[in-house]
């Protein structure tokens, strides 16, 4: 893998012999030769090789300083310089690898490899500058694959050189035209896509569409072929020739709304009169029997007050009524939020279930199923309507006792109403009717968990998880794939729970019994460092899943799929704004914050004497300890956790062992700032955070941030607060305060 | 119904996660379903909600910015996967048959959101997209011997046939049937499959009897 440089002397020789001893895995012979050369003198390269040795045998402690040693000795040398690449590679430290795998390429190394690897990382630290360099370069030196190209051609898109990019595909295309075997041909018609993407991406409309109908016999992707082109031609004016590409759009699929949505704006019928847009889409409905739009679509957009509505909305909901469907409110649903609208859905089914003795005993369970659904739907507004909605769902369960959809309705109303512990008994009450399916095993589990009862929700969850070899229950395997949701309510139960101790130990009356006291704190500590420990879970899976991009770099490039690589870097450039994300980083700074606050308050108290322990307490101590052994058991996260409990992230952030909590804290919302900038939270949390570091430019960046996401009285308040702050601090400098005035007025004059 | 049906994009990946973490218990890491999407990106589609209440013209919601709700079925504000199909082609090299075919690696759709036919439609647009983008000669599935519910869909709705039983297959120990249909494109198109409705002529004026 690694070439050699010219021999020059003994130490050289033994230096290529451990570098071959080192490519053949052979790493304890390789040391042997390189730490012969090291007696004598302090050889730049047997260093640099020593560090990737140790690296390689797992002297984890002994690497990076011999890394760092030989590049002291000659940072010029190619050779140390692609050594010490290699190393911070495998410990993923990829701008640093980066940057030695470039010094080598930069201090003339013949092995070209190099590049490919150097590519690799350059895409992965988002270097798009130098990657289009080393993607250059190693297609001069293998131009005989077409990946090289490509890989060329998607450096250049992503430095926004269109031009480059597209005439490096133009000229692959057309020296590899001829000699196309069948199995090139979706890299091929995959290639085509692409080229239009970079037309498309440079604003050549009418260009991009001119190629498309050029390389149309190559395109195998028939839906993006028809959804480009129909695209080009509404943005180029063709409205008519576009409606037809919508019309076959819809026919390969009449289940996509959009198809829809677009065929209108090409044939101007939104603004049509209602009767007349109706019957379009009865038209369509025609076309299309079994599909859903048509005959939804117009339940939207008739209004409450015109005829047409009730009697189409009737049709919908009691044809499926008739027959049987349980989804019937699910499907009607997003129309109620229209109030009229709702209103007469609800005068339909009251009437139909006047009526209901006529029909199958399944239609009048499904009916009182609609009512009750459609009544906790107005309980969103109203609470009063929850307990008819229990009326009705109840009635349901005395006619179908053995139905788990019931079930599932009922325990959410219990939730609702605030009984979480019921609601997790009843739900499981379903799940026992049904333990097969492990969708009602999983809502099962996430309401127990809402109860705080994480030892239930952990057993029943372990029902469809792997068991781990040595592990009592599934939450090793839970953290292994990746289980976000389970990780993420758990965390929450954990924080409920020591809120809870917490609270009982702040009411204990003065002269409490010491031993109550401890268990009470800890069971704060526990609880506390689990929701800690989970929270960091899903960061962590969130670490993995921006990891997991790296190898696709070289493998999309093989295997043809550059328009969807690049789609993919650019999800992973905003992979942090996922919902659940933050959520867990909402979660994790409530904590922190109160831990903070305890801090500032722990300043300020005497240091607490410790009472010495007598028996009695070292026998509860014994006992607790087989407790605590057990516990561990059960809420291992990996194999030999080394903090099973949380309790060292805990006390670190407590002590601030590994850094002030707050910055820290800023640290893990630097990545919301960077990629959830549509987030309310996001700027809340960023305002807070640099008001406590008094980093006002960059509160004030925060309001601007926030100035169209909350309501103007909380947004005078924040206002308020900083330049109180702001004008009260006498450590910052007059311009800074400047600054934050003169910012403030000018972005909020009017507050 | 609120609920479309559409081709799975890389932002989806993470809530198809979650929707087959929630519905059976053959998990994959996220990574798998990377591969999936940069592999054969036009094969796997989801079915997800859609808010369309700006369509209605009697609605003016007070405009009060909310964040998006932080459930990992969510992949952004008023969208959330309830069904997905994760298809592929067969690409393990030591596979006897080297006729290009296509596998479906997993199918669910939430249990709120079932007997709906979303399994069904779902499942037409991969088999077609399969067949048309990878030219697939046939699709082949695993299946729980006693999973009636899929039986169902596959035997009776989609004409699958069963190839072959594979003792204790699953983790568990239950058996599997290998079912397996082939694949006709003109056959397999999404709006003709369901029998001789009226078929739109694109020569037409859409709106010229209206
Ligand atoms: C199997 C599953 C995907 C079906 O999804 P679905 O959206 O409810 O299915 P559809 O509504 O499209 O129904 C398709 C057909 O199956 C039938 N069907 C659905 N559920 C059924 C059930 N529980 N029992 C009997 N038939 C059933 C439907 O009636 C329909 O038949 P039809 O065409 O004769 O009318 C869904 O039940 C599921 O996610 N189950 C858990 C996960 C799973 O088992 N996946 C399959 C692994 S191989």
């Amino acid at each position: 893998m690694i070439r050699k440089p010219i021999l020059t002397s003994k130490e050289d020789q033994n230096f290529q012999e451990a570098l071959k001893l080192y490519d053949q895995k052979q790493y304890k012979k390789s040391l042997k030769l390189v730490d012969q050369n090291l007696k004598k003198h302090s050889h730049a390269e047997s260093l640099t090789l020593k560090g990737c040795i140790n690296y390689q045998l797992g002297n984890k402690s002994e690497c990076e300083s011999y890394i760092l040693k030989g590049i002291e000795k000659d940072k010029d040398n190619y050779m140390v310089n692609h050594l010490a690449g290699i190393y911070y590679r495998s410990i993923e430290n990829y701008t640093e690898s980066a940057k030695w795998l470039k010094a080598a390429v930069d201090n003339g190394s013949p092995n070209k490899q190099i590049l490919r690897d150097l590519s690799i990382l350059q895409s992965q630290i988002r270097d798009f500058k130098n990657l289009t360099t080393s993607r250059q370069q190693y297609l001069d030196f293998q131009p005989g694959y077409r990946a090289n190209w490509t890989g060329a051609a998607i450096a250049f898109h992503l430095n926004k050189n269109y031009n480059s990019a597209y005439s490096t595909l133009t000229k692959i295309e057309t020296i590899i035209k001829d000699h196309l075997q069948e199995s090139d041909m979706y890299e091929q018609s995959e290639c085509c896509l692409y080229k239009n993407d970079i037309l498309f991406d440079a604003g050549n409309i009418s260009k991009a569409l001119e190629d498309l109908e050029k390389d149309q016999s190559y395109i195998k992707d028939k839906l993006a072929y028809l959804s480009y082109k129909a695209k080009y031609l509404m943005i180029l004016g063709n409205s008519k020739e576009a409606s037809v590409i919508y019309r076959k759009l819809i026919q390969r699929n009449p289940d996509d709304i959009d198809n829809y949505k677009n065929l209108e704006i090409c044939l101007g019928t939104s603004d049509w009169e209602v009767e007349k847009r109706a019957k379009l889409y009865e038209k369509l409905a025609r076309f299309y029997p079994k599909a859903d739009v048509p005959k939804f679509l117009p339940l939207v957009f008739i209004p409450s007050t015109n005829k047409l509505f009730k009697s189409k909305v009737s049709e919908y909901i009691l044809s499926q009524l008739k027959r049987g469907v349980p989804a019937t409110f699910v499907n009607i649903k997003p129309v109620l939020k229209n109030a009229k609208k709702l209103k007469i859905v609800e005068e339909i089914v009251e009437e139909f279930y006047g009526s209901i003795g006529q029909y199958d005993p399944t239609v009048k369970l499904w009916t009182m199923y609609f009512i009750s659904q459609l009544n906790y739907f107005k309980a969103k507004s109203d609470s009063k309507f929850l307990e008819e909605s229990m009326k009705w769902i109840d009635l349901a369960i005395e006619h179908s006792p053995t139905l788990v959809e019931l079930y599932l309705f009922k325990s959410r109303i219990l939730k609702t109403q605030g009984k979480v512990v019921e609601a997790s008994e009843f739900i499981d009450q379903g799940r026992q009717m049904d333990l097969q399916d492990r969708f009602v095993n999983s809502k099962t589990v996430k309401y127990y968990l809402r109860a705080n009862n994480i030892d239930k929700a952990m057993e029943l969850i372990s029902l469809f998880t792997k068991l781990d070899k040595d592990a009592i229950n599934g939450c090793k395997d839970l953290h292994t794939m990746q289980v976000n949701w389970f990780l993420t309510e758990s965390a929450e139960a954990y924080s409920r729970l020591y809120h809870q101790y917490q609270e009982e130990l702040n009411s204990l009356p003065e002269d409490t019994d010491e031993e109550i006291v401890n268990d009470l704190k800890e069971k704060v500590d526990i609880n506390k460092g689990l929701a800690i420990k989970r929270f960091l879970a899903v960061v962590k899976i969130f670490g993995i899943f921006v990891n997991d991009q790296f190898d696709f770099h070289s493998y999309c490039l093989r295997r043809g799929t550059p328009r969807h690589y690049v789609q993919t870097i650019k999800w992973e450039d905003e992979v942090h704004s996922t919902p659940i994300f933050v959520r867990v980083i909402k979660g994790l700074s409530k904590i922190c914050f109160e831990i903070y606050d305890e801090q500032k308050v722990k300043k300020e108290e005497e240091p607490i004497k410790i009472k010495k322990n007598n028996k009695k307490q070292k026998k509860a101590k014994a006992q607790f300890l087989k407790q605590k052994e057990d516990l561990i058991k059960k809420v291992e996260s990996e194999k030999d956790d080394s903090d099973p409990l949380g309790t060292k992230v805990l006390n670190d952030l407590v002590n601030n062992s590994n850094g002030d909590i707050i910055d820290n804290l800023l640290n893990l919302t630097s990545t919301l700032i960077n990629e959830a900038k549509d987030y309310k939270i996001t700027w809340e949390l960023s305002f807070k955070l640099n008001l406590i570091k008094c980093k006002y430019i960059l509160c004030l960046q925060a309001l601007k941030n926030l100035k169209d996401k909350i309501d103007e009285d909380e947004l005078k308040q924040l206002i308020q607060t900083l330049s109180d702050q702001v004008s009260a601090d006498e450590t910052t400098n007059n311009a800074i305060k400047m600054v934050v005035e003169k910012g403030l007025a000018s972005a909020f004059p009017d507050l | 119904m609120g609920i479309k049906i559409r081709q799975a994009d890389i932002h989806d990946i993470q809530a198809i996660q979650n929707a087959n973490l929630h519905n059976l218990p053959e998990n994959y890491l996220l990574k798998y379903y990377m591969y999936h999407e940069l592999s054969w990106p036009q094969a796997s589609f989801v079915a997800t909600t859609y808010d369309e209440s700006s369509l209605d013209e009697e609605i003016n919601e007070d405009l009060k910015f909310e964040d998006p709700k932080g459930d990992t079925a969510y992949i952004r504000k008023g969208e959330k996967i309830v069904g997905y199909v994760l298809a592929k082609m067969e690409d393990d090299p030591e596979a006897e048959d080297k006729t290009p075919h296509g596998h479906i690696t997993s199918l669910s759709v939430m249990r709120t959101y079932r007997r709906m036919g979303l399994a069904d439609r779902l499942m037409k647009q991969a088999l077609y997209a399969l067949c048309e983008s990878f030219d697939a000669k046939y699709v082949s599935l695993h299946v729980r011997k006693s999973n009636r519910a899929a039986l169902h869909l596959y035997k009776d709705t989609l004409k699958f046939e069963v190839s072959s039983i594979e003792k204790s297959y699953y983790q568990d120990g239950e058996d599997a049937y290998a079912m397996r249909k082939d694949l006709v494109l003109e056959e397999l198109q999404p709006h003709l499959i369901d029998g001789d409705q009226e078929v739109d002529d694109f020569e037409k004026d859409l709106l010229e009897d209206l």
